[in-house]
């Protein structure tokens, strides 16, 4: 990420396979655009979503996480 | 498909394929044609609110997503120049040569589900559908509502579009109206999506919207409709009844609504936008085919079934399912989609699988313990990805990532020469985990798991990194922002490769019979379509006797006798070898899981162990007792079925009644029971005809709060107010009462035009109780499978999996799901039939290798895990530790993340996999 005077967050995106990350597939059939500073993790559902992967994302530096499904 | 020669078992059907002008082998879907295609022409999907182009694809969900050209707009068809498409086009995927394509296809079955089509409201000259741009059809509304609509879901209204802050629906336009437009039938479908268009239209409004739904009657009858409406006033949506008069514009484009009230008031009020909620049709071109295709029409044109074989046409051998068959709402149509299914493969079963072929695979290598050896493969699709993202520099950082043995770049990585290569690659280096960073795994994981398969590697130890549907697409106008991404999801991807286990398939054999639970009308069609899909089936009812509630029933809403259908029935039932008939039986207990149940019968002969691959729930329902208008006090007030059971043996003779009283929703759509029991507004009309018919001056008098004769019942509803059959609504406020007097009763009910109350002298009371649920938690918590709060079995999705349940091998069919007419019960029994059989004809089924485990060193047993796992796939083994069904299991995660001590993990989506993606990100 190019250093910015504005602050810019690093946000972690926990997709469910079915819904939320079919839907971000979506989004770029549909050309839609976004800021690229979201990485997408793939999970099965969002009931496999443990609090320890949001608290290792925070300990890695990320700024927000959001789960989605 | 142009024509059907032959007959049922041997049909030669010509069929014309139409050129699309582009390869479906090379097109990439991938959009440049749309993009650099100059002729614009109106939208179909978006129901021309906006435009697309010559060169398309109908809309960004299509399976296959493939693209087409629309040559009757295409520059080049019309003025011989342009070819745009096919200049830009990466894969050389255009072909301006391909021809129209006719062929000939033998089948066994024919369905038709050739669907309905939006009436136009351009000949109601009072709503100005033609001249007002503000007034819009219920279709054009989804679209505006749509994220994927003309304006993104962003509430507007044509003519400005500034965003409307009071909306109106007006119901019925082109339903139940023999003025404008020939369709004396009920849509049967708008209530409803009126009803939801305003709720998501106050949802999407960011001033708050005001919202009003003009109506004659309120037909929210289907499963947890009466609560969506309920919530609907709730939510501040107004319910106007009234008539429309007409609609006139303001200078603003607003515009008046001029309407009466029910007590006949004249009123005027302005919306910002209307909305007609357009009524279903069947189209002319559908009408031509089925005159030619010999199969028989109603007089409202659609196609005429009977309810006893509701998705068989006239055509033997040919099926109907959806709304070609009468208006009806997409949990119904899937439904009869599946009973279609049945019906069609039922006399075809003997050829079921002799089209099969297996397929070859190459023993798998063990890899297990070896040192991650992984190959990532880059793909460019075409300028997709490497139009964006600098692929090569991608490639390049790939090769400095741990374990990455091998790096390539490829043009197109599914393409068919590429996977071919791919299989030598991994042979030849040896490779043991491969990353694919393309397009998305929702697509294209299976595709690339068959290569792996195909080299001889574990199909689990792939994975992909999204670097075009979630990077390059997204981050067009950000090329280097997009590659350093790509880098990072590859980072991730070979992170996670890394700790890939191979993972087995648990193969399972199918015990090709069945069970059905319940011998009514929906338990006897499902064991006899069951029996003739070539499975033994046992058929278990805990009564003495076959036939459930409809041994009461005198007739259908087609006016046929329902007592004869019954013996024939059971007549088949009885000569059928392949059922087993347990009267007088329960179940006691049920062990297994798809495939493979044991279920326990307790009946007068003992006990019984009976193993089946499949069960179909058709425990039926029960009539609501009232307590209410002197029920069971004085013998001149009967249910309805009650009634209908008299009415059948004799003893109750219409000649001898001068006046009748029929009431409505008795325990239905109250507090306490907040659904509409659906079946009785047409039970009551047809009781009304029927005295009608043998006695034409009794009085008839049917009190109700919403007619709700959906469909072609309408034209009952029609027929009786033409033979004097008087309807008087009353309000929950104001329920009727039922006294004694003399002889007989006296009806008290507040007329809703006079607004005073109206008194009935009445010989006899019939009342429309409400169909109350068994509420069968045994059985449920048996098989497994969830009720819902009014005690109905809970389907896995409402409308998209209808008689399924969550739970695997388990089907529902019947008024255990919730109230329905016989017809509906019958194609549901078919639909549960051509589910179950999915499961029966598999013979082995493969579990996927995407399973939980437990640790049972780090098990306490505290039982989180199985009570939070939605498919009760964990129980406790004999030391009280938790054990995972592997046949139960979807792989959702849901005890891993639930656990304290760590003890399940998933396979495949682990602990360490996730954390390996985390830290790499």
């Amino acid at each position: 990420m190019s250093e910015k005077a504005e602050f810019q967050p690093r946000i972690a995106a926990f997709l469910c396979n079915w819904c939320s990350y079919g839907a971000a597939d979506l989004a770029g059939v549909s050309r839609l655009q976004y800021p690229p500073n979201i990485h997408v993790i793939r999970i099965p559902c969002t009931g496999r979503m443990s609090p320890k992967f949001i608290l290792q994302a925070f300990r890695q530096g990320i700024d927000g996480v959001w789960v989605s499904g | 498909m142009q024509d059907i020669q032959g007959e049922e078992g041997d049909f030669t059907v010509k069929v014309v394929s139409h050129p699309r002008y582009v390869d479906m082998d090379k097109c990439i879907a991938c959009g440049a044609c749309a993009e650099k295609c100059p002729k614009r022409v109106a939208s179909e999907y978006n129901a021309g609110l906006n435009k697309r182009k010559a060169a398309y694809v109908q809309y960004a969900q299509a399976v296959p997503l493939k693209y087409a050209i629309d040559a009757p707009n295409c520059l080049y068809f019309l003025k011989g120049k342009c070819k745009a498409c096919q200049k830009f086009c990466p894969t050389g995927a255009v072909n301006y040569e391909q021809q129209e394509l006719t062929r000939d296809i033998k089948v066994g079955s024919v369905i038709i589900s050739a669907g309905f089509k939006p009436f136009d409201p351009s000949r109601y000259v009072q709503y100005s559908y033609a001249n007002f741009p503000n007034v819009v059809t219920a279709l054009e509304f989804e679209r505006i509502l749509a994220a994927s609509g003309p304006w993104m879901g962003h509430l507007v209204r044509p003519s400005d579009e500034a965003e409307p802050k009071k909306i109106a629906w007006i119901q019925c336009v082109g339903s139940r109206d023999v003025n404008a437009c020939d369709h004396p039938y009920c849509s049967a479908v708008c209530c409803m999506y009126a009803i939801k268009e305003s709720v998501i239209a106050k949802e999407h409004s960011k001033a708050g919207l005001d919202a009003a739904i003009f109506f004659m009657d309120m037909r929210t009858f289907g499963k947890d409709f009466e609560r969506y409406y309920d919530h609907a006033k709730e939510e501040g949506v107004r319910f106007i009844r009234s008539r429309i008069h007409s609609i006139s514009e303001r200078a603003n484009k607003s515009l008046a609504i001029e309407y009466a009230t029910e007590d006949g008031q004249a009123m005027v009020e302005d919306f910002d936008l209307v909305v007609l909620s357009q009524g279903l049709e069947t189209s002319p071109q559908t009408i031509e085919l089925c005159q030619k295709l010999g199969i028989e029409l109603n007089d409202s044109s659609f196609i005429n079934t009977s309810c006893f074989a509701p998705v068989a046409t006239s055509r033997p051998g040919v099926y109907v399912c959806g709304a070609l068959a009468g208006p009806k709402d997409i949990p119904l149509s899937v439904m009869e989609a599946s009973a279609a299914a049945c019906a069609a493969a039922g006399k075809l079963s003997s050829a079921r699988g002799t089209l099969a072929k297996e397929q070859e695979v190459p023993p798998q290598r063990n890899v297990a313990g070896d040192t991650p050896r992984i190959g990532v493969f880059v793909c460019s699709c075409g300028i997709n990805i490497a139009g964006v993202v600098d692929v090569q520099a991608v490639a390049e950082y790939a090769r400095s990532l741990p374990y990455v043995a091998y790096v390539e770049n490829n043009l197109f990585t599914c393409s068919q020469d590429t996977q071919d290569k791919m299989t030598a690659v991994i042979e030849e280096q040896n490779l043991n985990r491969v990353v694919v960073a393309a397009c998305t795994p929702r697509t294209h994981e299976p595709l690339f798991q068959e290569t792996l398969v195909s080299a001889g590697l574990n199909r689990y130890l792939f994975d992909m990194a999204n670097i075009r549907n979630q990077n390059s697409w997204v981050h067009a106008g950000e090329p280097e922002a997009a590659t350093e991404k790509a880098k990072d999801l590859v980072r991730m991807a070979v992170a996670k490769a890394a700790l890939l286990q191979p993972l087995s398939e648990v193969q399972l054999e199918v015990e090709p019979s069945a069970m059905v639970i319940g011998g009514g009308v929906a338990g006897m069609n499902a064991a006899l379509e069951l029996a003739s899909q070539g499975y033994k089936t046992h058929l278990v009812e805990r009564d003495s006797a076959l036939g459930g509630n409809a041994r009461l029933l005198r007739v259908t809403a087609q006016n046929d006798q329902v007592a004869p259908y019954l013996a024939d029935l059971e007549a088949r039932l009885q000569a059928e070898p392949n059922i087993a008939l347990h009267l007088g039986t329960t179940i006691k207990d049920v062990e297994g899981f798809v495939g493979n149940f044991k279920t326990t019968l307790a009946g007068e002969g003992g006990e019984e162990v009976v193993e089946h691959g499949a069960a179909i729930i058709a425990t039926g329902a029960a009539e609501y007792k009232p307590s209410e208008y002197l029920y069971g006090q004085n013998p001149k007030v009967m249910t309805h079925l009650e009634m209908d059971g008299a009415l059948q043996s004799g003893e109750l003779d219409p000649k001898k009644v001068n006046s009748l009283v029929l009431i409505q929703c008795v325990g239905s759509r109250e507090p306490e029971r907040p659904y509409c029991s659906k079946v009785c507004c047409t039970h009551s009309v047809e009781t009304a005809l029927h005295f009608k018919k043998d006695n034409p001056d009794c009085q008839v008098v049917i009190l109700y709060r919403d007619i709700r004769t959906f469909g072609r019942r309408e034209l009952l509803y029609k027929e009786a107010r033409g033979k004097g059959v008087l309807f008087v609504r009353f309000d929950l406020d104001h329920k009727p009462k039922v006294e004694a007097s003399g002889q007989g009763l006296t009806v008290t009910v507040r007329d809703h035009v006079l607004g005073r109350d109206l008194l009935i002298e009445a010989d006899l009371v019939g009342l429309a109780s409400a169909i109350v649920s068994h509420r069968a938690q045994d059985l449920a918590q048996m098989f497994k499978v969830p009720l819902d709060a009014d005690g109905w079995f809970l389907e896995a999705h409402q409308k998209l999996r209808p008689v399924d349940f969550a739970t695997d091998g388990v089907f529902m069919a019947g008024l255990a799901h919730y109230p329905k007419p016989l017809e509906e019960a019958v194609a549901q029994a078919q639909a549960a039939v051509a589910r179950a059989v999915t499961v029966l004809s598999a013979k082995k089924m493969m579990l996927p290798g995407t399973v939980a485990w437990i640790d049972q060193s780090k098990c306490v047993g505290c039982g989180v895990c199985w009570t939070v796992c939605p498919y009760q796939a964990i129980t406790a083994d004999d030391k009280g530790l938790a054990l995972v069904n592997e046949a139960l299991c979807k792989g959702c995660g849901t005890c891993v993340a639930s656990c304290r001590s760590g003890a399940p993990n998933l396979r495949g989506f682990t602990n360490q996999d996730v954390m390996a993606q985390i830290m790499a990100m």
